[in-house]
């Protein structure tokens, strides 16, 4: 049984169709990246797996449990919200801007959750923030406040405070693209580090060599289609695919 | 009549002005939230309604609400007025005016803050109520000090509408006062007390937006 | 930190307010305590008005019940103002209705209102009667009059050195009058339409006092006020101002309760009756002898 399958899944906004029967799942310890050009409903595709977008059909599960299902009319019905409460806490999402609570500090924005959300333990979590603090090498920085970091900080305090509700699933929405180039380095570095420790990942990027690198699956979207799907040797080294190739082709261009 | 005891009586209506300035602020900051957040609600019906009262309370003079407010009851529905009234509808009148003013102000905090701290809350795992109390308002807060502070301090001036109702206040002391000396002058003293109660007002509002500035 | 601080800021605001709720009773007894001992003021009735206002509303029409509630403008010296040097209202008409009420054992209760609004406060019953040197002349329909008690002349104020000597002469001038005053009714009456239309202008402002400033100021020429008003600003500023020999208007004052309520209307004239008959009025009056009362107060039916 995969941890996470979206299944089928169909999306419009307004006359636009966003996601056209997509159908994606996820194993545990599995690294998925999701490339393809902007428009592509690639990141729509992360926002109906994390539920900020509802899906118009399809359905979602994790860990065999249905977020959301199919009626009759093949229209995606939700789970209710007890059930909804439950699934939410097995993934965690990384935001291209990072979406820091600005009031909060460093060490509150990665507590406040599981402390307030997940009941645990205050004593348990703050233990577990700081040894995630120090493992993103933010030492020293818990008491800062996000303004005070670079972006490439704020976005590790990001990873972090997903880490630190300790999902079965993480996923990332372009997580360096409003960095700076030099800044990017950083992410990729702990994102990879996580892959070495087998945390399930889907992440949606334009670094190309760092896909091909990382992840053990790469999926290439298009106007709303899976265009080309698999190992990343075969999808970014030898697409089979001419839209594919022609998207890599601009790529290393502009690269 | 010398100056001193012209600041004696003004004095003696000080307490009237600050208990309808403290008792407003008290009363229509948090209705304030409640009518934006009905001015937010998805369901059309509602933010329609409110809406509306929004429009109207904005666009009538206070002066006359306070009259609604007052006589409204005997006219309506022809209540006897007791003369705890007077008070009371002054605090109503008051307090449903300036939450229409809080409101709006409060609804352009809340909608100048990010989608993405809602969204990144609702990933968390925040129930609704916790991501508007914990993330939203108190940035909310924060975001709408300088035009709260406008709303104060013109509500320091506009206690003296109170006169209509006929409700003791400062400036109503001010005029008697006047009246009796046949001189301007009172009003002059009460204009200092208006001036140094909003020096106050100024002062407390900098250290609130002081301590709130630990972040941006 | 964050939700410290809103825990300190809320607790803050709250101890402000209630500090502020205490410290204005605090301060509007302590107003009371140099007239306290006098006689009863405004504030303590609306402490004590629970019980006040349920029989307000078992009484529509008799005054049952102690208290009798005067409504007074508090900016119309001498028959209802702010005693300065007391804090305590009075006047004229206040100390009548203190004398009547101390022989009727009735508590009395002045209340200051906005003279733009005494017809709804007359007709929500907020006061019994309006007692502040109202004209009687030209209302006879409006309110159930006690028989009328002083003779009120509306006259033309002016500057002391202005060239105005006579009605003649206020032609091309600009005149005021408070608003909704009787010499505004009268100055826009049928009698007076030929004198009115040779001003230059008919201005009003709610306040006489304000009025006068404004001819001093240089911005009307005259001041179109009963005789009273007129009097008492003379005396507070010697040589300013003169009055013209002839009044624009006769008329008379009397009490107003509200149209209808001839049980309590009765109460009162036979105490005032009472009162005019043993000389207490007169004494009252001669209080006020400044203003020309005792000339003006009605003595005979």
């Amino acid at each position: 049984m995969s941890l996470f399958e979206i299944k089928n899944v169909s999306k419009s906004f307004g006359d636009l169709k966003v996601l056209n029967d997509i159908t994606v799942s996820v194993d545990k310890g599995e690294v998925v990246a999701i490339i393809g050009p902007s428009g592509s409903g690639k990141s729509t595709l992360l926002r109906c797996a994390t539920m900020l977008e509802t899906m118009d059909s399809g359905e979602l599960t994790y860990h065999g449990e249905k977020a959301a299902s199919n009626d009759a009319d093949g229209k995606s019905v939700y789970a209710p919200a007890s059930a909804l409460r439950k699934i939410k806490s097995y993934y965690g999402l990384v935001f291209q801007q990072f979406n820091l609570f600005p009031h909060y500090d460093v060490l509150k924005n990665l507590c406040d959750a599981p402390i307030h959300v997940q009941k645990r333990n205050k004593t348990e979590v703050t233990k577990e923030a700081m040894s995630l603090i120090k493992k993103m090498g933010l030492e020293g920085k818990e008491h800062y406040y996000p303004q005070q970091l670079s972006g490439g900080q704020q976005q590790r305090v990001a990873i972090a405070r997903a880490l630190c509700m300790n999902p079965d699933i993480l996923f990332f929405d372009e997580p360096t693209s409003a960095l700076d180039p030099e800044l990017t380095g950083e992410i990729l570095k702990v994102i990879r580090q996580l892959a070495q420790e087998h945390m399930t990942m889907v992440i949606v990027t334009h670094e190309m060599a760092f896909a091909r690198d990382v992840a053990d699956r790469v999926i290439f979207m298009d106007g709303g289609y899976i265009v080309e799907e698999g190992r990343p040797e075969d999808v970014i080294s030898n697409p089979t695919e001419e839209r594919t190739k022609r998207f890599l082709a601009r790529f290393a261009e502009n690269g | 009549m010398s100056l001193i005891s012209v600041i004696q009586q003004i004095a003696s209506g000080f307490g009237a002005t600050l208990l309808i300035f403290f008792c407003t602020l008290l009363f229509s900051m948090p209705l304030g939230v409640l009518v934006a957040l009905g001015r937010m609600s998805k369901f059309k019906p509602l933010s329609l309604l409110i809406q509306g009262i929004i429009s109207v309370l904005r666009g009538t003079p206070l002066m006359l609400q306070l009259i609604v407010v007052f006589y409204g009851p005997y006219y309506a529905f022809g209540i006897k007025l007791s003369t705890n009234w007077r008070l009371y509808a002054t605090l109503i009148g008051f307090s449903i005016n300036y939450a229409a003013y809080f409101a709006e102000i409060f609804r352009a905090g809340i909608q100048s803050i990010p989608v993405g701290q809602t969204e990144a809350a609702t990933v968390l795992g925040y129930t609704k109520v916790q991501t508007f109390l914990k993330i939203i308002f108190p940035q909310m807060i924060k975001r709408t000090i300088p035009p709260v502070t406008n709303e104060v301090i013109t509500l320091v001036k506009d206690t003296s509408l109170s006169f209509v109702l006929a409700y003791q206040e400062m400036f109503t002391y001010a005029k008697q006062v006047s009246a009796a000396m046949s001189s301007l002058m009172p009003l002059f003293v009460a204009g200092v007390f208006y001036y140094i109660f909003n020096l106050v007002v100024t002062i407390v509002m900098d250290r609130i937006e002081k301590a709130l500035s630990y972040y941006n | 930190m964050m939700k410290k601080l809103a825990a300190m800021l809320l607790t803050g605001v709250m101890a402000v307010s209630l500090a502020a709720c205490g410290g204005s009773t605090a301060a509007s007894t302590s107003s009371n305590d140099s007239a306290a001992e006098e006689e009863v003021q405004e504030e303590p009735a609306e402490e004590a008005d629970a019980a006040e206002a349920e029989a307000d509303a078992a009484t529509a029409e008799a005054n049952d019940d102690t208290t009798f509630v005067v409504g007074f403008d508090a900016e119309y010296p001498p028959y209802g103002y702010l005693d300065e040097a007391t804090g305590d209202y009075t006047g004229f008409d206040l100390e009548l209705a203190q004398e009547l009420c101390n022989r009727r054992g009735w508590t009395l209760v002045k209340q200051p209102i906005n003279w733009d609004n005494k017809d709804a406060e007359i007709d929500s019953g907020t006061i019994d009667c309006i007692w502040n040197g109202m004209t009687y002349t030209g209302r006879e329909a409006d309110y159930t009059w006690s028989d009328p008690y002083v003779n009120n002349s509306i006259v033309m104020a002016v500057l002391a050195d202005s060239d105005i000597q006579t009605l003649a002469d206020l032609a091309g001038k600009v005149v005021i009058t408070q608003t909704e005053s009787s010499a505004q009714t009268a100055l826009e009456s049928e009698e007076l339409a030929d004198l009115t239309a040779t001003f230059a202008d008919l201005q009003k402002n709610p306040s006489y006092n304000t009025c006068f400033t404004d001819m001093q100021a240089g911005a009307v020429d005259a001041i179109a006020v009963d005789i009273g008003v007129a009097q008492y600003q003379m005396r507070n500023n010697p040589d300013k101002f003169r009055i013209l020999e002839e009044p624009i208007a006769a008329e008379q004052y009397a009490i107003a309760f509200k149209l209808g309520n001839e049980t309590l209307r009765d109460q009162v004239q036979e105490t005032y009756d009472e009162m005019l008959a043993d000389g207490t009025v007169m004494k009252i009056a001669e209080n006020y002898a400044d203003d020309n009362l005792p000339d003006m107060l009605i003595t005979e039916k």
